[in-house]
Parts: C-alpha cells; sequence; structure tokens
C-alpha cells in the first residue's frame, strides 16, 4: 500500500472515529446494563407478571374497549396489546384534542375488567434507554445516533483497511507487552479491532437501522399501506365501526396458526384510516420477530386484505433482536457485554493512541 | 516509513494477515444468524460460534504473557 493511500485512509479513520467515540461511547455504557434489562427488571422489581388465572373465561374485547373508554371519556382507542403471561389486555388510546403523541395506556385484566397493574421497567433502566434510543431528542436525537453509527461503520472499515499495513510483520494476536505503552495499546487496538469487527458490524448496523423506525414505518404506511385503503373520504368514526371481536375472529381465520400480537385501530401509524389492522406474529425464534397484520374494515367488519410486509419492514423487525442481543438466551447476553466491553476498549485506546499522537511535537 | 511500501521478504502476505479475522468474522456472523433462525441447541451453537471472539482474544494474550 502506497503512503499516501495508507495517509488518506488514516483520516478517513481518525475522523469518523474522532466525531462518534464520545457518543459511541455513551451508547456503549447505556447498552452494557440494557444487555439484561429483563434480568435487571426483575432484580430490582420484582416478578410483576404473576397475576391472574390464564384459564379463567374472559371477558369479550369490545367490552374490555368499552371498560378503557369509559375510565378516558373523550378519548379514541389507538392500540390494543395482549401479554403472553397474564390474562391482560393493554388499551392505548389518545384524546383526539389533546397533544400529539399523548397517549393513556391502560392494562385491563380480562377475566374481570379491573384495572392491572402496568409492568413498568425501573425508571433507572427507562432513564438508560431513553438516553440510548434518542438521547432525550425524540427523531432528531434518534436520526443523530443513526448517523454515528455510519461513522462507527466507516471507523470500521478504515480500521480493517489500516490492519493491513500496520501488521504485515506481525502474526495475528501479536501485543508487545515490553514495548512502550503506546505500541502495547496499538495492539490491544487493532486485535480487540479485528476480532470483533462481525459482532460491531452487525450492532453497529441494526442499531442505525433502528434509528430509521419512524421514517421507515411512515414510508409503510403512505405507500404500501395506503394502496390498500378503500376510497373513503373520512376516516371510520368510533360510533360506526364494526364488532372489534368479530374483526379479530375475521383476522385468525385468514392467518391460521399465528399469534396475535396486538391490534392497531383506524387512524394510528400502524393502521390506515379505515381498517382495524390486526397483527399476529409466528413461533419460531425468526417468525417471532417478524409480524404479519390483517386489515379489516373498520365499518363492514370484512377482511380487507393481508398486507405482508415489505422488506424493508422485515428489515427493522429483524434489526430489534439483532441489536438487542436477547434472542439466544444467557450465553449471548454475556457474549455481548463482553464484546460491548471490548468496544469500550478499543473506542479508549483509539483515543488514547489520537491523544498520545498530539502529545508528541512533529 | 519509506515513500513506497514494497512488499518484502519479511512481510505477510495479505491472505496471512487476514487468514484468521476472516474465520473469525465468518463464525461471529454464522453463529449471530444460526442463534436467530433456530431456538434450542441453535442457541448454544450460535453462542459458541460468537465465542471464538473472546477466545481467540484470551489465547492472545496469553501468548502475549508467556
Amino acid at each position: 500500500m502506497k503512503t499516501r493511500t495508507i495517509r488518506a485512509w488514516s483520516w478517513v479513520h481518525k475522523w469518523s472515529s474522532l466525531v462518534s467515540t464520545l457518543f459511541l461511547l455513551m451508547l456503549c455504557l447505556t447498552g452494557l446494563p440494557l444487555v439484561f434489562t429483563h434480568e435487571l427488571d426483575e432484580l430490582l422489581l420484582g416478578d410483576q407478571a404473576a397475576t391472574g388465572d390464564m384459564a379463567a373465561p374472559r371477558l369479550s374485547l369490545d367490552r374490555v374497549l368499552a371498560i378503557a373508554l369509559e375510565r378516558k371519556p373523550g378519548e379514541i382507542p389507538a392500540f390494543m396489546s395482549f401479554d403472553e403471561d397474564r390474562p391482560v389486555v393493554n388499551v392505548t388510546s389518545v384524546d383526539p384534542a389533546g397533544p400529539a403523541g399523548r397517549y393513556s395506556f391502560q392494562p385491563i385484566d380480562q377475566t374481570t375488567g379491573a384495572a392491572a397493574p402496568p409492568v413498568a421497567g425501573h425508571p433507572v433502566m427507562e432513564f438508560l434507554l431513553q438516553l440510548h434510543t434518542d438521547m432525550f431528542l425524540g427523531l432528531p436525537g434518534m436520526l443523530f445516533l443513526g448517523a454515528m453509527g455510519l461513522l462507527l461503520v466507516v471507523a470500521v472499515v478504515s480500521g480493517v483497511v489500516l490492519y493491513a499495513p500496520f501488521m504485515r510483520r506481525l502474526p495475528f494476536g501479536t501485543v508487545r507487552v515490553k514495548k512502550a505503552a503506546r505500541t502495547r495499546w496499538l495492539d490491544y487496538h487493532n486485535l480487540l479491532g479485528v476480532v470483533t469487527v462481525g459482532w460491531v458490524l452487525v450492532v453497529g448496523v441494526t442499531g442505525v437501522v433502528n434509528t430509521l423506525a419512524t421514517p421507515i414505518l411512515a414510508y409503510w404506511k403512505e405507500t404500501a399501506l395506503k394502496e390498500l385503503t378503500a376510497a373513503y373520504d373520512h376516516p371510520a368514526p368510533v360510533g360506526e365501526r364494526s364488532s372489534l371481536d368479530a374483526a379479530v375472529a375475521w383476522a385468525r381465520q385468514a392467518l391460521p396458526g399465528m399469534q396475535l400480537q396486538f391490534v392497531a385501530f383506524p387512524g394510528t401509524d400502524y393502521s390506515t384510516d379505515h381498517h382495524y389492522a390486526v397483527f399476529f406474529h409466528g413461533d419460531t425464534p425468526l417468525t417471532t420477530h417478524l409480524t404479519t397484520p390483517a386489515l379489516i374494515d373498520a365499518r363492514t367488519g370484512e377482511l380487507a386484505a393481508v398486507a405482508e410486509t415489505p422488506w424493508y419492514v422485515k428489515t427493522l423487525s429483524l434489526s430489534q433482536p439483532l441489536h438487542f442481543g436477547d434472542y439466544g438466551g444467557m450465553a449471548l447476553k454475556i457474549l455481548w457485554a463482553l464484546l460491548d466491553l471490548a468496544t469500550i476498549v478499543i473506542l479508549g485506546s483509539g483515543l488514547y493512541l489520537w491523544l498520545g499522537k498530539h502529545r508528541k511535537p512533529g | 516509513m519509506s515513500r513506497h511500501h514494497r512488499a518484502n521478504r519479511k512481510d505477510l502476505s495479505l491472505w496471512a494477515v487476514f487468514r484468521l479475522p476472516v474465520v473469525l468474522f465468518v463464525l461471529s456472523l454464522a453463529g449471530l444468524v444460526g442463534a436467530l433462525l433456530e431456538d434450542g441447541v441453535w442457541d448454544w451453537i450460535g453462542s459458541a460460534l460468537l465465542a471464538s471472539t473472546v477466545v481467540a482474544t484470551v489465547w492472545a494474550l496469553v501468548r502475549s504473557r508467556s
């Protein structure tokens, strides 16, 4: 490799890393406890889900919805989701006249109609998650962190290119422990950097995809979902809607053998203005993350379409487990934590090597 | 640094430099995807494949200190 080529790649590696390092360090530090969210929440809050009798007779979904809306007068339903380990239906509603994005969330025991205790994460974990997702800045924060993720990909690629000239005289895994600290840390940086390339790229790229969740879903709604919308000129008003239970039953018939995940009401982000979107997921590890909605005409209660999600929504769905590392049991989570720690060392040693370079004159 | 890094007899080939990193890259990706596609024993196989990165690091660190 020519010196000039190496210089150019060094420049790319230096700047892509320098701009993103502080944010990537924040992401690694907050991501480390987030890998164990489930375990930490259980440890800090106890097992919250252990309520209710799964075998008891249940109220109809229409009844649960009516109960929920009685408790929030003036609000319209947005989503309904179903807990897997307790007989609880979660109703999300919104005040159409209120500020956008302010939702009411009510877990309701489907056997009694009583309010069920919410299963919330520990406030510390929620704080870390928010910091990790958007730094409390909403969509601009998410997209900014996505840009930092892209810089991480550039830094990894340029790092791999630079690995060749640095390692052309050294066998794999060499750490010159007896040399000066700078040399030793360069070797640590190179070793950890090159062994973690696969994992860092997967977590980095899927993280970037996750930051695009809002535009991806908006695009899906504007294109594929819109094509399915019949030529109604106004959203189906709450009073003119068909039975929710009938809609879910229709949807079940259309997608037999799949698990009911949630219902999006007309006018929300996950549906059209005219349909109940009833979402199902499969039960293999892969298909658990892939949802398929059946669209039910909210006025007639009839099946309008089964809207297989397009590739970009599937990509988003699969990016979540691949980013969180929560799909392969405790062993995988421990590896996620170790590789996260390795990434912290890579970022720290990179910063150290850059600072050291600038302390020396010339 | 000389103006051109001409291949020198002492230099390792590109393949020699990247052989093990490529192996680790492939094992990591196979592990990450394998654990996602199947449950049960594949969770363990996936973790074991991804663990190759940790094993390689520990091996390199131990060897450097001895």
